[in-house]
C-alpha cells in the first residue's frame, strides 16, 4: 500500500470533478480524500501501484463531458493514512492558475425535470445540477466553491443540503444547488418598479401573455438582461427598433427547441450540434422558406440569414416551451455598448425601451453577451463572430513559448477583448463591447480588474495597438505606469497575423506563411490606415510583403458609416463610376468632397472594409449604414444568391495582374463592376465576381511569392462566402489555415498581441 | 496706408538698417504711438502693482486672411485671451514679426491696422517689438509672436486645485465657428453661408465675471487648438476628475453643426477663438449663465457639463438620444477607428 498523489489541471473544476473522482474512488474503495485548490484538482489515495495506475488511467479517460484536462500528474508521497474517501475543501496557494468554468447551457436532465410538474424543481427556474448552469457569472473569488459565488446569501434547504452532500446524488458538491424552497426568486414589474406577478409560477403565464399582447420584455439572463418580443409581430419589433435606435441591425431568434427551429431553418448536423451542445450559441442560419414564423424583413432586414439560439436557461425553457413560438432575444443596452446587466440601470438607462422586467435576486458578477457563431455554406468552415457566453474566458489553443512573465494584451478597441497570461496559462475576456461607448469601457476595465483579483497578480509586460486614439490603448498606457509595468505597442494587422499562426503553431516551423490580413481599419507603421494587407512570416519575423493600393482617407469615421464616401474616393478619377455616384450627395457635399480629394490628402487607407463598402455603394445597394458591416453583409448576401442560383459559376475575374510588387491595385476591380453595370450585368453576378476576384488576387500574390501556406485573419473573413470561395478554388493548391477558437475579427487582437510579443522577432517594435 | 516707396517686403526689412528704420517709421511707430514706444528704448520700461500674469503666443496660421478678420487680430487676442484665463487685466504686449520675403505691403498694412483696432478693443498697449525678414520659402507669409503682462483681478482665484466634483462646466458662447472657419477658408471650399470667425478679446468679460463672482469662478480656459474636448480631458487628467457633458446642452450654430456634420468632424474637437469655458461653483452657475447672456457675444453662453468623482479621468457626453461616449483627448490628427 503506497499514498499517491494525482494533480489534474484544465477546466476541472465547477463541471462536477470532484463527485466524479468520489464515485470511481468509492466504486474500488479506495481510501483518499479530493479538493480543489487554485491550481486544479487533487487527488490523493492509499493504493497498491497495480490498482493506482488503471485508476489514475480510468480517472483521466472518463472525464465528465464539461471537463478540459490539460495537465495531469501522478506521484509517490508520504505515507499517511486516510478514513474511507471524503471531499475536502482546501485553499492553500497563494496564486491561481486554473480554468475559469464557463456558463453551461441546461443539460438533458435538468431539462426534463424542469418540464415536469410533479418534479420537486417542476417550474423551478434556476435549476441546476454539477452538469449545467452558470458558472463564469457568478464567480466572485476561487476556488469554485459555494461561499465564493453569487449563490452565497441563498442558504440551501435541508433537501437540497441532503443532495449536495449525497455522493450517489447527481447533485453532489453541486455549488450552484438550490430550489424554488431556498433558491433564486423571479420578480415580474412594471415600469413603476411594482411586482405584478407575485406566484413564481404564473409569471411565466403572465410573460407569455405579454408577449402575446406586443409587449417587450427585458428579461435577466445568465450574463445581462436581453430584451425579448414576439418575432412574428412587425409592429412590436418596428417598436423596438425606433426605441432601441437600431434601425436595421439584424436581431436575434430564440426558437422554442431544436425540432421547431428544423421545420423552419436549414440546419446542418454540424449547426444543430452547436446549437444544442453546453455552449449554445447564437448560430446565423438560412431560413427554408419565406413563411416563417418569424416577421424576416424586420428581424433581418435585407439579409437571407437569422441568428438563431435555443432556450439555455430552464427560465427560457419554460417560458419557450409555454409561448410555443419564437421570439426576439437581443441583449439590453443602447447601440453597441456592453449589455446592460446590474438591475438598477435597466430602471435609468434602459428605462422607455421596454414594458416590462422579468428580474431576480441573483447577482450577476461578470456580464457577458451571447456567443453568435456561423458556419460556411460548403465547408462548414466554423466562424466565431462573437466569443463570449460559454467559450469565455479560457483560451485552449497552443500558447507557445510560455514566459513567466504576467502579460496583459489590452486589444483593439471596437471590439474590445483582453487577453491575460498568468502562470502559463492563457486567459481571453469574453467580448467586452465597443470602447467609444462609456459603458463598454467600465465594464472592459471592471472586467480586468476582476481577473487581477481573481487570479491576485499584476501585469508586468502591457501590449496595446499602435493606434493612438483606442482607448485600450490609452487605458493600458495607464495601467503601465500604476504597475511599473512594461509597455509594448503592436501594429493591428501583425497581431492579427500572429494570431492566426499561433492558433495553428505555425510560428514554431520552418516554412513561410503568407498572411492574408484583410479588414476595416487598422493603425499602419507608416501613419496610413491599413485593412488590406498580404503579410509573410519568414525566419521568425513578420512583414509587409503588399497591400491594396492606398486611397485617400477623407471626412474622418465618417468614411467607415457611409459606402458613398468610401465609392468616391475610391472611384473619383473614374468618370464612369462617378456618374453612378453624383446622385447619392447633395450639391454641396459633391462639390466640396470632391474638392478634398482633389486637394489631396496626406493620410491613405489600404482597408479591404472600404473596398467592400465602395463596391457595395457602386452597385446601389446603400449609401450609408446603419451598423458596422452592414453594406459588406448585403454583398455578401446577394452573391450568395448568385452563387447558388446559378448552376454554372463563371470564373470571370477583375482582377489581371499576375504579380505583384508592394501595391495591388483596386481600380480595375471598381473599373471592372463600372463596366460590368454599364453593360446591364445583374447585381447579384456583379456582386460575385468581386468575390470571386478577390479569391483570384490572393492566389495571384501566393503564386508571385512561392507560398504553400496562407493564413487568414481579420475582419472580412466573417464573411462565408469569401471562405468557402477560398476554400474551393485554392485548397487544393495551398494550405489554408482560418482561425478556430477565436474570431477572425478584432476580438483575435489581444491573442495576437501576445502571440506577437512571445514569438515574433520584435527589435524595431518597442517603443 | 501710408504712401511708401516698396510695395513688397523684401530681405532688407529685417536688417535693422536703413529699411528697417523706413518700415518702422512710416507705419508700426506711427500706427501705435503711445508713450512707452515714444521712448524708442531697447525695451519698455513699466511699472506694475500686485499679482501680475505673464503669457506668450505665437502664430503660424493658414490662411492669414480668413472670413471677417486675419492673424493679426489673433495673435493680440491670443494673449490677451491667455492673460484673461489667468484671471488678469491685460496690460502691455510686445509685438514680434517674422516675415516671408515677398510678403505684399498692403496685406502687412491690413494686418497692422487689425492688431492696432483689436489691443485698442482689449485696452492694451504694445510696447516692444521686433521684426525680421526670412528668405522665400523659409516662413510662410508672416509669422506673429505676441507676449503680455496683465495685472490679475483682486477677486481672481483660479486654479485646478479649486475646481470640485458638482462643479458647473459653462461655455461662454456657440461652440467650433472660428475652426469651420478656417477650414472653409483653407481647404477652398465655398460654403453657401459665410460662417465668420468670432476672434475676440475675452478679458473684459472676464473681468465683469470676477467683479460679481470672484472666487467661485474655479477655472476659466480658452479652448482654442484641439477644440473643447482638449481642455476638459486636461481637467480630467490633471485633476484627477471626471466630466459629464450633455450633447442637448452644447451651443452650436445650426450652419457651423451642419458643416461639422458634412466634413464628418466632431465639434468638440474644432478649434475656437472668442469664447472661453469657465468652471464655476454649482450654485453660481445659472447666475453667470445670465449673466453672460446679456454681454454682446455671449448670448448663447450655456451649461455643458459638470464636474463629477466618478469616471476618474474620463469626459464622457450623453448623447441625444441616450448612449454615453468616451470624449477622448486626441493624439494627433481625427484619425479613423471604426472598423
Ligand atoms: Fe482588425
Ligand atoms: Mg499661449
Ligand atoms: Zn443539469
Ligand atoms: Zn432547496
Amino acid at each position: 500500500m503506497n499514498n499517491w498523489h494525482i494533480h489534474i489541471t484544465g477546466r476541472v473544476q465547477g463541471v462536477g470533478f470532484r463527485p466524479y473522482v468520489y464515485r470511481l474512488a468509492a466504486k474500488q474503495k479506495l481510501n483518499g480524500i479530493v479538493y480543489n485548490d487554485l491550481n486544479g484538482v487533487h487527488i490523493e489515495f492509499l493504493a497498491s501501484k497495480e490498482v493506482a495506475i488503471p485508476f489514475y488511467k480510468k480517472l483521466i479517460e472518463a472525464a465528465p463531458t464539461l471537463a478540459k484536462i490539460t495537465g495531469h500528474e501522478l506521484y509517490e508521497m508520504d505515507d499517511r493514512s486516510f478514513e474511507g474517501f471524503q471531499i475536502l475543501q482546501k485553499k492553500e496557494a497563494k496564486t491561481a492558475a486554473m480554468m475559469l468554468p464557463p456558463d453551461f447551457a441546461i443539460c438533458k436532465n435538468c431539462r426534463k425535470e424542469v418540464l415536469n410538474n410533479s418534479n420537486r424543481r417542476g417550474y423551478y427556474s434556476f435549476i441546476t445540477c454539477t452538469e449545467c448552469g452558470p458558472r463564469y457569472s457568478l464567480i466572485k473569488k476561487l476556488p469554485f466553491e459555494r461561499e465564493c459565488i453569487a449563490m452565497d446569501d441563498f442558504k440551501m434547504c435541508p433537501t437540497c443540503g441532503e443532495e449536495y452532500s449525497n455522493p450517489k446524488d447527481r447533485r453532489y458538491h453541486s455549488q450552484t444547488n438550490s430550489c424554488s424552497d431556498c433558491g433564486v426568486r423571479l420578480s415580474l414589474m412594471n415600469n413603476l418598479r411594482e411586482e405584478i406577478e407575485p406566484d413564481s409560477k404564473l409569471v411565466i403565464k403572465k410573460v407569455v401573455a405579454l408577449w402575446k399582447e406586443g409587449k417587450i420584455v427585458a428579461i435577466k439572463g445568465i450574463g445581462g438582461y436581453l430584451l425579448t418580443c414576439d418575432a412574428s409581430n412587425a409592429e412590436t419589433i418596428k417598436i423596438l427598433r425606433k426605441r432601441k435606435h437600431r434601425p436595421s441591425k439584424p436581431f436575434a431568434c430564440m426558437y422554442p427547441n431544436a425540432s421547431y427551429a428544423e421545420q423552419e431553418l436549414i440546419i446542418s448536423a454540424t449547426e444543430s450540434k452547436s446549437l444544442t451542445g453546453e455552449v449554445a450559441p447564437i448560430v446565423l442560419l438560412r431560413l427554408k422558406k419565406k413563411q416563417a414564423s418569424i416577421a424576416l424583413n424586420d428581424v433581418a432586414p435585407g439579409l437571407d440569414q437569422i441568428g438563431v439560439m435555443l432556450p439555455y436557461t430552464p427560465l427560457y425553457e419554460l417560458l419557450l416551451q409555454a409561448y410555443g413560438k419564437p421570439i426576439i432575444a437581443t441583449s439590453a443596452n443602447l447601440s453597441n455598448a456592453s449589455i446592460v446587466f446590474e438591475d438598477i440601470k435597466v430602471f435609468s438607462e434602459l428605462a422607455g425601451i421596454w414594458d416590462y422586467v422579468l428580474s431576480n435576486d441573483r447577482e450577476i458578477v461578470t456580464s457577458q453577451d451571447d456567443s453568435v457563431l456561423r458556419f460556411s455554406s460548403i465547408k462548414k468552415q466554423p466562424i466565431l463572430i462573437r466569443r463570449s457566453r460559454g467559450l469565455a474566458p479560457n483560451y485552449f489553443g497552443p500558447i507557445s513559448n510560455c514566459e513567466s512573465n504576467t502579460i496583459l494584451a489590452m486589444g483593439a478597441s471596437q471590439k474590445s477583448v483582453f487577453g491575460l497570461l498568468f502562470q502559463s496559462l492563457f486567459y481571453l475576456s469574453q467580448y467586452l463591447g465597443d470602447l467609444a461607448f462609456f459603458e463598454s469601457t467600465e465594464s472592459y476595465k471592471r472586467t480586468l480588474r476582476h481577473f487581477m483579483n481573481l487570479l491576485n497578480c499584476q501585469p508586468e509586460v502591457i501590449l496595446v495597438d499602435m493606434h493612438p486614439n483606442y482607448y485600450s490603448t490609452e487605458y493600458g498606457k495607464q495601467l503601465a505606469t500604476t504597475h511599473g509595468a512594461k509597455l509594448v505597442s503592436i501594429q493591428h494587422h501583425y497581431a492579427h497575423f500572429a494570431a492566426i499562426l499561433s492558433e495553428h503553431e505555425l510560428q514554431t516551423k520552418p516554412e513561410e506563411v503568407l498572411g492574408v490580413i484583410w479588414d476595416g481599419t487598422g493603425y499602419g507603421d507608416d501613419g496610413n490606415i491599413w485593412g488590406g494587407e498580404f503579410l509573410t512570416f519568414e525566419s521568425g519575423m513578420i512583414n509587409r510583403l503588399a497591400h491594396l493600393s492606398y486611397v485617400p482617407v477623407i471626412l474622418g469615421d465618417k468614411m467607415a458609416l457611409e459606402p458613398r464616401i468610401s465609392a468616391l474616393a475610391h472611384s473619383w478619377e473614374n468618370t464612369k463610376a462617378m456618374d453612378i455616384l453624383k446622385e447619392k450627395f447633395s450639391e454641396q457635399e459633391w462639390k466640396i468632397y470632391r474638392k478634398i480629394l482633389a486637394k489631396g490628402q496626406s493620410t491613405k487607407t489600404s482597408s479591404m472594409g472600404r473596398l467592400f463598402d465602395a463596391v457595395a455603394c457602386l452597385l446601389g445597394i446603400m449609401d450609408t449604414q446603419t451598423y458596422e458591416g452592414e453594406a459588406a453583409l448585403q454583398l455578401e448576401t446577394l452573391a450568395q444568391r448568385y452563387f447558388e442560383q446559378s448552376n454554372k459559376v463563371e470564373e470571370t475575374s477583375y482582377v489581371s495582374q499576375i504579380s505583384y510588387i508592394e501595391e495591388v491595385p483596386v481600380n480595375e476591380i471598381i473599373e471592372g463592376v463600372v463596366k460590368d453595370l454599364k453593360y446591364g450585368v445583374g447585381i447579384n453576378q456583379i456582386a460575385y465576381q468581386f468575390h470571386y476576384s478577390l479569391v483570384k488576387m490572393i492566389e495571384n500574390v501566393a503564386l508571385t511569392t512561392n507560398n504553400e501556406k496562407i493564413a487568414f485573419s481579420g475582419g472580412v473573413f466573417q464573411n462565408a462566402l469569401l471562405v468557402d470561395l477560398v476554400q474551393q478554388f485554392l485548397g487544393d493548391k495551398f494550405e489554408l489555415y482560418f482561425h478556430r477558437e477565436v474570431s477572425p475579427n478584432d476580438e483575435n487582437i489581444a491573442l495576437g498581441q501576445l502571440a506577437y510579443y512571445q514569438t515574433t522577432k520584435r527589435d524595431e517594435i518597442s517603443k | 496706408m501710408p504712401k511708401l516707396d516698396f510695395d513688397i517686403i523684401t530681405l532688407g526689412h529685417g536688417s535693422g538698417g536703413l529699411l528697417t528704420n523706413k518700415l518702422l517709421d512710416s507705419g508700426v511707430f506711427h500706427l501705435f504711438d503711445n508713450e512707452q514706444l515714444q521712448q524708442r528704448h531697447d525695451g519698455a520700461i513699466l511699472e506694475l502693482k500686485g499679482k501680475t500674469a505673464f503669457s506668450t503666443d505665437s502664430f503660424v496660421i493658414s490662411p492669414i486672411f480668413f472670413p471677417d478678420s486675419n492673424i493679426g487680430e489673433l495673435a493680440v487676442n491670443g494673449t490677451v485671451n491667455d492673460l484673461a484665463m489667468c484671471g488678469a487685466v491685460p496690460k502691455y504686449l510686445s509685438l514680434s514679426f517674422i516675415l516671408e520675403e515677398g510678403l505684399e505691403m498692403t496685406d502687412f498694412w491690413e494686418i497692422l491696422v487689425s492688431i492696432k483696432w483689436a489691443a485698442e478693443q482689449a485696452g492694451v498697449q504694445i510696447v516692444t517689438g521686433d521684426t525680421k525678414v526670412v528668405e522665400k520659402g523659409k516662413g510662410d507669409k508672416i509669422f506673429i509672436n505676441t507676449s503680455g503682462v496683465g495685472q490679475v483681478h483682486d477677486n481672481a482665484k483660479i486654479s485646478l486645485e479649486h475646481v470640485r466634483p458638482g462643479d458647473k462646466i459653462i461655455v461662454s458662447d456657440s461652440i467650433a465657428t472660428h475652426g469651420v472657419a478656417i477650414m472653409s477658408v483653407r481647404e477652398g471650399l465655398e460654403f453657401e453661408t459665410t460662417i465668420k470667425s468670432d476672434t475676440r478679446c475675452l478679458n473684459h468679460t472676464v473681468t465683469a465675471l470676477l467683479d460679481n463672482f470672484g472666487e467661485d469662478i474655479h477655472l476659466l480656459k480658452d479652448p482654442t487648438r484641439g477644440g473643447l474636448a482638449t481642455v476638459l480631458n486636461e481637467i480630467a487628467r490633471d485633476g484627477n476628475l471626471g466630466v459629464d457633458l450633455n450633447q442637448k446642452h452644447l451651443p452650436i450654430q445650426k450652419e457651423v453643426s451642419a458643416l461639422c456634420e458634412l466634413l464628418g468632424l466632431d465639434p468638440l474637437y474644432v478649434a475656437n477663438e472668442g469664447i472661453f469655458m469657465a468652471v464655476v461653483k454649482a450654485e453660481i452657475a445659472e447666475k453667470v449663465v445670465d449673466k453672460l447672456r446679456k454681454i454682446e457675444h455671449c448670448s448663447n453662453a450655456a451649461i455643458i457639463g459638470e464636474v463629477v468623482e466618478n469616471h476618474i479621468n474620463q469626459v464622457v457626453i450623453t448623447s441625444a438620444i441616450g448612449g454615453k461616449r468616451v470624449v477622448s483627448m486626441l493624439i494627433g490628427e481625427q484619425l479613423p477607428r471604426i472598423c
